[in-house]
């Protein structure tokens, strides 16, 4: 079977309020799966909940969550929903960055600020190889970045916005995650970086890595995506192609209003 | 209607923050006691009754008497006198000079603001008790000089608060907005940034320096040498005397400590209320 | 780190340190009144002190020659409490032992504060309370209580029988290894040390936990404590040296009151004798811890944090 990463029904509630709703999704290895909506959905804490960090009170009350890498077959939820958090670090050990990784939304500060980037890299590489010596340079080299002998010298407040990025993608690839998650990680770059970095992404997906991007910006999905999955408050409503949203043969509605937000920036835009 | 809303503020802010308000209400009796207590005309010589010397609580005398026959809790509501009026002026005495220089320091930069700071930094720089044992001993044991040096040697620590509140707000959007509006620098500077964004900060820092004035006193009075001493009454002084082991659950003995002790809390408790972070300003 | 850097700061280090030296000598300096007056034996010495003392010269000058020698380790000669000997030598062995005791409250004060920071993480808030009610009485007050508080339960004990007297019992007047061990503690403890300690330490670590680094590298399955804890130093090495001078205060009155045979003691003796030029020259000695400190505690940051490196270094 292809390496998966299942999750079904997946539920997620803070005090009395409902935050995530029987969410459900499948991510194959080697497809970039989209994950749309407006702020507050609930899309970054469904990809929380895939690596069990989500720290809220009671939190995940309900998930089955399947990441199948090779032979290797992992339910972390299981008999851990509601634990406390040591509990969910030991269930999450075998998950948390060796079959799944994390692109953050703000690269720079998801590094230590007091380590040299090329010492970080090195650290990521080091927990997948268990040699601490890695060299760091090509997984540099292979997020794009064209001189990593001077980045690597660098510390994180050195880094532009794109480049941090590129680094945050060097350090998964280092750990040599089979799944990312990549929460916005181009919110915020000006569009010529944004365009490099959604070719990293695709990049990965070629290379076989499954990529779970989360966006509320929908003109990015075109080339990007193989599929998207639509949410709203918590609750996924559908599961479409880009060329589908593009031409508006839509089944739900909420995926309808997003379209259609969307394309009213854009007419602004172009005035 | 106007006075039928203070007991209903009052309320309020004693459901907010319990134990602030009791702070602040026993805060309140001290300096009142404090103030009432300059007014005297309190004779330690005749307030001597040898013969009632060392009672227990009663009737005439609520916390017992001393060992020279003297009622301990008139002696202890008198000492505060001697802290309450030179605390507040330690209070005026710095803030007059730590808020102008750290205010215009923060505001100006360059070249003011490093001779403002590396002057309030040499002051800092004497560890502050040693700085004020040393005046004490060149220029005599003088109660309101020891309150001025007291003012002098807290003002850095206050200018330094000050600097860096003004400097964190010098380029802030409302400021730049009102020197667009033509606003003058000295209106923006005083008005805006000073009282407007400053004064909890400030106000927080105070009540702090008068707390750090009482611990001075009493911790002078304590060791003896400086300070209020015999016969006048300091809390410092009431706490060194040696009572002897058996009797150190006595109200004569335990008042002091008590009191001493409740009032510093208190002064945090009232001190950390005001707060003064960003947040509050 | 760059050689600039290092020069900067030791010259901001050696003006600051002349400059409160300065203001000392100021102050003794334009005290009124006739300093040879003050000596019983003045009027005899007095040809002799004003050559030796300078008190013809104009201020700057003797500014000067204050530094200059003691520059050599010449801080003048103690005129009353020991009466000749050259101040250096009085205090020599004293202050080496006050800075032993410094060091050790501040070690002790910053392992406590931070241990307790990070053990009541989540805890209620009584925690704190109760932490920031102990620390913040003011150190002799600690002694007080500690001293009286240690005797009367000894004593108690030893009336119902359930232990012999021992045989420090009454806590002995002189110096020994128990006083300054509690003067270390209550060093540490008092005056709100400890508070304050723990306090900076828990708004740090709430900092740092709620940090994107720590959530990063926790989604990838690193052990977080090394990036904690090397992200500590920086907010701890501030509340250290920043500490240092209300340390120094601290020491000098609790040798006083718990009869320790440190600097601070002599410190006393030479304000109530009025023997300036030992109270001066201990003055210089503390004023130089601080500024040391606080050149320690920039260097440390300086070499830990590459951010403010950059900030410096433009």
């Amino acid at each position: 079977m292809p390496d998966r990463l299942e999750i079904s029904g997946l539920t997620l509630r803070v005090r009395d309020r409902v935050l995530v709703q029987d969410a459900s999704f499948q991510l194959r290895a080697g497809e970039v799966l989209a994950l749309v909506g407006a702020s507050g959905c609930g899309k970054t804490l469904t990809a929380l909940s895939v690596l069990g960090m989500v720290d809220l009170q009671p939190g995940v009350v309900a998930a089955d969550l399947v990441v199948q890498v090779g032979d290797e077959v992992h339910r972390p939820w299981q008999g851990v929903l509601g634990a406390d958090q040591r509990r969910r670090d030991q269930a999450f050990a075998p998950v948390r960055g060796r079959l799944v990784g994390y692109l953050p939304q703000d690269a720079r500060n998801s590094l230590d600020p007091l380590l040299r980037v090329g010492r970080q890299v090195r650290d990521a590489a080091a927990l997948r190889t268990g040699n601490a010596d890695e060299d760091p340079r090509p997984w540099l080299r292979r997020a794009g970045l064209p001189d990593p002998e001077r980045v690597e010298q660098l510390f994180p407040h050195e880094l532009s916005g794109g480049m941090a990025q590129r680094v945050a993608i060097a350090q998964a690839l280092a750990r040599g995650s089979r799944f990312l998650l990549a929460d916005e990680p181009t919110t915020g770059l000006d569009p010529t970086v944004q365009r490099g970095i959604l070719d990293e992404i695709r990049t990965l997906a070629r290379d076989g890595i499954g990529v779970l991007f989360i966006t509320h910006d929908l003109r990015i999905l075109p080339g990007l995506a193989d599929a998207v999955l639509v949410m709203e408050n918590g609750c996924v409503v559908e599961r479409t192609t880009p060329l589908e949203l593009q031409s508006g043969e839509l089944t739900s509605a909420p995926a309808r209003r997003l379209v259609e937000a969307t394309r009213r920036v854009a007419a602004g835009r172009l005035g | 209607m106007r006075a039928l809303a203070i007991p209903r503020r009052a309320e309020r802010l004693f459901r907010r923050n319990p134990a602030a308000t009791l702070a602040a209400l026993w805060l309140l009796v001290i300096v009142i006691m404090g103030l009432v207590a300059l007014l005297s005309r309190y004779d330690p010589i005749t307030d001597v009754h040898v013969g009632q010397a060392e009672l227990g609580p009663g009737p005439g005398h609520w916390l017992g008497t001393d060992h020279l026959g003297r009622d301990v809790l008139k002696r202890l509501a008198l000492a505060c006198q001697f802290f309450v009026a030179p605390g507040m002026l330690a209070c005026l005495v710095s803030a007059a000079i730590a808020i102008p220089a750290g205010a215009i320091a923060g505001f100006e930069g360059g070249w003011i603001e490093a001779g403002i700071r590396w002057v309030f930094t040499v002051v800092a720089s004497v560890p502050r008790f040693v700085l004020l044992l040393l005046v004490l001993s060149i220029y005599g044991d003088r109660l309101y000089l020891l309150a001025i040096a007291a003012g002098v040697a807290y003002a850095p620590t206050l200018a330094e608060a000050v600097f860096g509140r003004i400097e964190g707000l010098r380029s802030a959007e409302y400021v730049l907005a009102n020197r667009a509006y033509g606003v003058p620098s000295w209106r923006i500077l005083w008005v805006h940034l000073v009282w407007a964004a400053s004064r909890r900060l400030v106000a927080r820092h105070l009540v702090t320096l008068f707390g750090y004035y009482l611990v001075l006193e009493t911790t002078l009075s304590y060791i003896g040498g400086f300070g209020v001493q015999e016969p006048m009454p300091s809390w410092g002084n009431m706490l060194a005397f040696d009572w002897g082991y058996s009797a150190w659950y006595a109200p004569q003995v335990l008042a002091p400590v008590v009191v001493l002790w409740v009032t510093i809390v208190a002064i945090a408790w009232v001190a950390e209320t005001l707060g003064g972070e960003v947040a509050d300003a | 780190m760059s050689l600039r850097l290092v020069a900067h700061r030791l010259l901001v280090f050696a003006v600051t340190l002349m400059g409160a030296v300065g203001l000392v000598l100021l102050l003794l300096w334009l005290a009124p009144g006739d300093p040879i007056d003050l000596l019983p034996n003045g009027e005899e010495l007095r040809p002799v002190l004003t050559q030796q003392w300078e008190l013809d010269r104009p201020l700057p000058v003797r500014f000067v020659s204050y530094f200059g020698r003691a520059l050599h380790g010449d801080l003048g000669t103690s005129l009353a409490y020991r009466p000749g000997t050259p101040v250096a030598d009085v205090i020599a062995g004293p202050a080496m032992r006050s800075m032993v005791w410094l060091l050790t409250a501040l070690v002790l004060t910053m392992v406590w504060g931070t241990w307790l920071a990070w053990a009541s993480a989540g805890r209620p808030s009584w925690h704190r309370k109760l932490v920031q009610v102990a620390s913040i009485a003011p150190v002799f007050l600690l002694a007080h209580v500690s001293v009286n508080g240690i005797d009367v339960l000894t004593l108690s004990l030893v009336d119902r029988g359930i232990i012999p007297r021992p045989g420090w019992f009454p806590l002995p007047s002189e110096p020994g290894v128990f006083r300054t061990a509690l003067a270390i503690v209550l060093l540490a403890v008092g005056s709100g040390a400890l508070a304050e300690v723990r306090a900076e330490a828990e708004n740090a670590l709430v900092k740092i936990r709620g940090s994107g680094y720590i959530a990063a590298a926790r989604a990838r399955g690193e052990r977080l404590w090394p990036h904690v804890a090397h992200n500590l130093v920086g907010p701890l090495t501030t509340v250290a040296s920043s500490r240092a001078a209300f340390f120094v205060g601290g020491l000098v009155i609790l040798e006083k009151v718990l009869l320790l045979n440190g600097i601070g003691s002599i410190l006393w003796q030479a304000a109530v004798m009025r023997d300036y030029p030992l109270a001066l020259g201990i003055t210089v000695v503390l004023a130089s811890i601080v500024c040391l400190s606080r050149l320690l505690g920039d260097t440390v940051r300086l070499a830990f944090d590459p951010r403010l490196r950059a900030q410096v270094g433009r």
